[in-house]
């Protein structure tokens, strides 16, 4: 029920919506009766919806009621906004900065975030804005001021924006720590999130609450929905189209129609490397494209970037190549059509993407697949039934992310200090800490205090102090090395690129610039450039005319096909074996369809299909559950492990979407009742935990998890060398917490990532459940089948042995300097 | 745990899997790159490196010492990570205890301790040291007539096999004018070193040390 009071209020909300020419959607509505009712909530609404005014009026109408005099100035810091990208805050600001002053208001709204000057950040400090739209990152950075409580003693109202983007990272529970100790300062404020629809939308609003969800909450539903179109870039021939490959560059030739047939238009790819290679292509193909495309991704400059948002706003360019830096932000009015190239591996991907273009409501929202190898064509047809269907995924929350606690502690520690007690009472609300123990607690505190084991005579480990009861750090140095180092967001070692001359053109990963020489092109940026020298973890470069050079990777992981995309992709693999195509998708595979049906064979719905072929390779054992990359891995090293307790033997483990590869250079003895073995759910914790520990999945985990808690220093900016006696990487210290420290909670940590994101043990569970119902159909073959083309030749593979050191070695020989 | 005896330019070498090499002519265990207070370095500025890490350098080194009961220790540089630490006065103690022994140290680019620290010890500083047929340095050099065995680099080598095979270790490399130690600290990393032709690898598997 709305009060009486509040009824005012909302008319008066609803008269200035009307002097915009516009009128309030009911959900809108709805949210202004909520928060004025002073409930917590969640807003379920797409981008470019008018979600930003659902929350940002009730914020100002909610001053207007309670204040005597609202027109003053200078009231302190009401209501801070989170958004996860800076592209998105001066968007907001604007709007947010209209509405104070046509209301009446004498209100600022400010911007923090990395890109705010020093001098405007000392301003804010001096004097708070009234809303402060901010990113997880600046916030922890607040926590990390001295006296931070009087900076937040007026709060009313924190929203977190594009809610279902931070839930599923560590920046999630960067957000649920802040909000705990907001919330354990200030009990009567309120909590909104914002986010678009996934698939566990009731978890997500238990995660942004955590116990506050005690307290009322309402879930707000805009109840939107695009109309959307797929359509398959098809290859011509499919006989000449290549089995593997992930850069799609054959069609290329069919996506340049494309862009001349459309106002604007948004080409997705999944790489960094294969932004640049596309955007490249274009160019060589089509020089009437020349000044029209531009390119935008994660490592480019953030002035490049925003020079590329702007042009595209403003409808100057035909054409962006983008990544998933694209995936978020502003809306772009003349963006007309959408291009995916490669798969998208999710259901929601797929749809936020074609979601970027068609902004008139009502509009259709095109988008074209571009399959980058024959087998993906299939995918396409798989998520135009996913996109009717309408199944999105879940985005799975971080829970026990001691990594994240340990760096929010030293945070605390930072600034004020904090009393164990109260921050203990605080964290256990949360969702992600709901279950940390009292001896775990211990352990994080003895972890900051004393180095993680008991300080010994001699030892004189230093970074958090107790001074009566509370914990503190006094030393600057180390206050400063962490705040530098705050964050969860990892990159790989990065350098910046520079001109000569001073200009910033981004980062590149120190990995990669290690294998060039002074001279050496490569091309970054959609740019030619020279490496002139290194210096201060700069790249300097200088333009080059040179049509040839290497294009830099950078690390970040591969995404895995969704479990509800598999699961469409296997319906798709039931109807081409029963005959039953009804997408051209399909039909165009024919080809392929009947060279794996006579070298091995289509699986039925009833069917798991294993093959197994000798080349000079070695012994190629082919799996395909169609349940995505990470856990093929998974369960590669599972049925790897389990193969291994029956004779000693190595195995590589190659993997994709579709299914694993166990390589071997022995024999590898099958039959009916072994295959059964390898499947079954016995025991299958201990032998996912001792596949996982052989197999070294952590360890890749583990190098997040090290740089978050703070035990990667990359040295202060300017003064590397005389930092460099204390580097160390990630692999040395995952090394010595195995070999010193084996209960060490950030160890454990990140084998239970592994379990948990990355195999989705009960995903796993799931799956062989599904093949332990499945008739097994083995195939030998002479020669690779189409199917097992693609995983055969991928090169991030995994191990696993049981043959004993000295037996392996001496059937190795050694790698020469000329191979 | 053994050793493996491999004759080199007339010298009985033993290449022992805690990578170390007792030269057996002149009595010398050899060792290089140690970073010792490496762990007690980083604990004091505030990262929780295990301190039990450590310990295990002093283990190696006294299991050696007693193993080959050498005259002489001869530290090819690194010996000590970087500036002063507790961890220092460790290595004091355990030079006392053998004091018959001759310790002897090549200087390495993380050797930054005051001279009087080594001195107390009665530790022997060298910037490289000719005792034919070989010359000792930290970083590798190359010599007309002596065969120079350095440290520094922290080699190892990848191998190869069917099946797509490949194992990283760390290795002694004997090249033709050159051979480097492996690392012999605990929490130090390692760099694959380019092999040519003719070059004699031995690699650390586990408990013993295997030729290539």
């Amino acid at each position: 029920m709305i009060q009486q009071s509040n009824k005012e209020f909302i008319q008066k909300g609803r008269a200035w919506f009307e002097e915009q020419g516009w009128s309030p959607f009911p959900f809108q509505q709805e949210a202004w009766e909520a928060h004025l009712g002073g409930l917590n909530g969640l807003v379920n609404a797409p981008t470019g919806s008018g979600k930003t005014y659902a929350l940002i009026l009730p914020i100002l109408l909610e001053f207007v009621r309670d204040s005597k005099n609202y027109t003053k100035e200078n009231n302190g810091l009401q209501a801070i906004w989170i958004t996860p990208i800076r592209a998105l805050t001066k968007d907001i600001q604007s709007a947010a900065q209209k509405a104070a002053d046509d209301l009446g208001l004498h209100w600022k709204v400010g911007i923090r975030s990395s890109d705010t000057s020093s001098s405007e950040k000392a301003k804010q400090k001096r004097k708070a804005p009234e809303i402060l739209i901010t990113t997880p990152e600046s916030l922890h950075l607040l926590l990390a001021t001295k006296q931070y409580p009087k900076y937040f003693k007026h709060l009313k109202t924190i929203v977190i924006d594009e809610w279902h983007e931070l839930i599923g990272t560590k920046r999630g529970v960067q957000i649920e720590l802040a909000l705990s100790r907001l919330n354990g300062m200030l009990p009567r404020l309120k909590t909104w999130g914002i986010s678009a629809t996934i698939g566990n939308m009731e978890e997500a609003i238990d995660v942004l609450l955590g116990d506050g969800k005690n307290t009322p909450y309402k879930i707000i539903r805009a109840g939107i929905k695009k109309e959307i179109e797929v359509a398959t870039i098809l290859p011509d021939e499919i006989e000449t189209f290549p089995w593997a490959g992930h850069l799609g560059i054959k069609l290329l030739d069919k996506v340049i129609p494309i862009i001349h047939a459309s106002q604007s238009t948004l080409i997705f790819t999944n790489t960094r490397a294969q932004c640049e290679i596309w955007y490249q292509n274009l160019l060589d193909t089509d020089s009437n494209l020349a000044g029209l495309i531009a390119m935008h991704h994660g490592s480019i400059d953030q002035k490049l970037r925003s020079w590329v948002e702007d042009a595209l706003h403003e409808g100057r360019l035909k054409a962006v190549v983008c990544t998933s830096s694209l995936d978020l932000g502003v809306d772009f009015r003349p963006v007309e059509c959408i291009v995916q190239i490669g798969s998208p591996k999710g259901v929601a991907r797929f749809i936020q993407r074609a979601g970027r273009s068609g902004h008139a409501p009502g509009a259709l929202s095109k988008i074209y697949f571009v399959p980058t190898h024959s087998l993906e064509l299939m995918e396409g047809a798989a998520l135009r039934t996913a996109v009717q269907q309408g199944e999105l995924e879940s985005r799975i929350p971080y829970i026990r992310s001691f990594d994240v606690l340990i760096q929010y502690l030293v945070t605390l520690a930072v600034s004020d200090g904090f009393r164990p007690n109260q921050i203990y009472e605080e964290i256990k609300q949360t969702y992600s800490f709901n279950s940390i123990s009292e001896d775990e607690w211990a352990w994080c505190l003895d972890f900051i205090h004393s180095g993680g084991s008991s300080l010994q005579a001699y030892d004189e480990y230093k970074k958090v102090i107790i001074e009566d009861g509370v914990y503190k750090v006094d030393s600057r140095r180390i206050a400063m090395r962490h705040r530098l180092s705050m964050g969860t967001i990892v990159s790989g070692g990065d350098l910046k690129v520079k001109y000569v001359s001073g200009k910033r053109l981004g980062t590149i990963e120190e990995w990669f610039v290690a294998q060039l020489q002074v001279g050496d092109v490569f091309w970054f940026a959609g740019r030619s450039l020279e490496l002139v020298r290194i210096k201060d973890m700069t790249v300097q470069v200088k333009k080059s005319k040179k049509k040839t050079g290497k294009v830099p990777a950078w690390m970040g992981s591969r995404m895995q096909l969704s479990s509800q995309l598999s699961k469409f992709i296997r319906e798709k693999m039931d109807e081409i074996c029963s005959g039953n195509i009804q997408d051209i998708e399909l039909d165009t595979l024919q080809a392929l369809i009947d060279i794996q049906e006579r070298r091995s064979a289509i699986p039925s719905k009833n069917e798991f299909l294993i093959e197994y072929f000798k080349s000079r390779e070695g012994n190629h054992l082919l799996f395909y559950p169609f349940e995505g990359r990470y856990v093929h891995e998974g369960m590669g090293a599972l049925v790897a492990y389990r193969l291994a307790q029956l004779q000693p033997i190595s195995f590589s483990i190659g993997m994709n979407d579709y299914g694993f590869e166990l390589l071997s250079d022995q024999e590898i003895q099958l039959d009916e009742s072994i295959i059964h073995h390898l499947f079954t759910t016995q025991n299958l914790s201990q032998d996912i935990q001792a596949s996982i520990n052989s197999a070294e999945m952590a360890k890749r985990k583990f190098r997040d998890i090290a740089s978050i808690a703070g035990l990667i220093f990359k040295g202060f900016p300017g003064k590397q060398k005389k930092d460099r006696h204390l580097q160390s990487s990630s692999q040395l210290f995952f090394q010595v917490f195995n070999d010193y420290e084996p209960n060490n909670l950030l160890l454990l940590q990140a084998y239970d990532e592994v379990s948990n994101f990355q195999l989705e043990e009960a995903r796993l569970r799931a799956c062989l459940r599904r093949i332990q119902s499945q008739r097994i159909l083995l195939k030998r073959m002479d020669k690779a089948s189409p199917f097992s083309f693609p995983i055969i030749t991928d090169r991030l593979r995994q191990k696993l042995s049981s043959e004993k050191l000295e037996d392996r070695i001496k059937k190795m020989k050694l790698q020469l300097i000329s191979e | 745990m053994k050793s493996t005896l491999f004759t080199f330019l007339d010298q009985k070498l033993h290449l022992h899997p805690l990578k170390a090499i007792f030269w057996e002519e002149k009595s010398t265990l050899l060792l290089s790159d140690l970073h010792l207070g490496k762990v007690a370095h980083f604990r004091k500025e505030g990262i929780p490196v295990p301190a039990t890490a450590e310990d295990e350098n002093w283990d190696k080194l006294l299991y050696l010492i007693i193993n080959f009961k050498p005259k002489r220790v001869l530290f090819l540089g690194d010996l000590f990570h970087s500036t002063y630490n507790t961890a220092w006065e460790s290595l004091g103690d355990l030079m006392k205890q053998f004091n018959h022994i001759s310790f002897e140290l090549v200087v390495g680019n993380h050797d930054i301790l005051s001279r009087d620290q080594y001195e107390r010890f009665g530790l022997r500083l060298y910037d490289f040291l000719k005792e034919p047929p070989f010359l000792f340095s930290h970083e590798p050099c190359v010599d007309e007539a002596l065969y120079n065995l350095a440290g520094h680099i922290h080699p190892c080598v990848w191998l190869s096999g069917t099946g797509k095979q490949r194992l990283k270790l760390a290795c002694f490399y004997f090249g033709k004018k050159q051979g480097i130690l492996p690392a012999f600290g605990t929490f130090t990393g390692m760099a694959s070193i380019g092999v040519e032709e003719g070059d004699q690898i031995f690699v650390v598997a586990e408990d013993a040390v295997l030729q290539v």
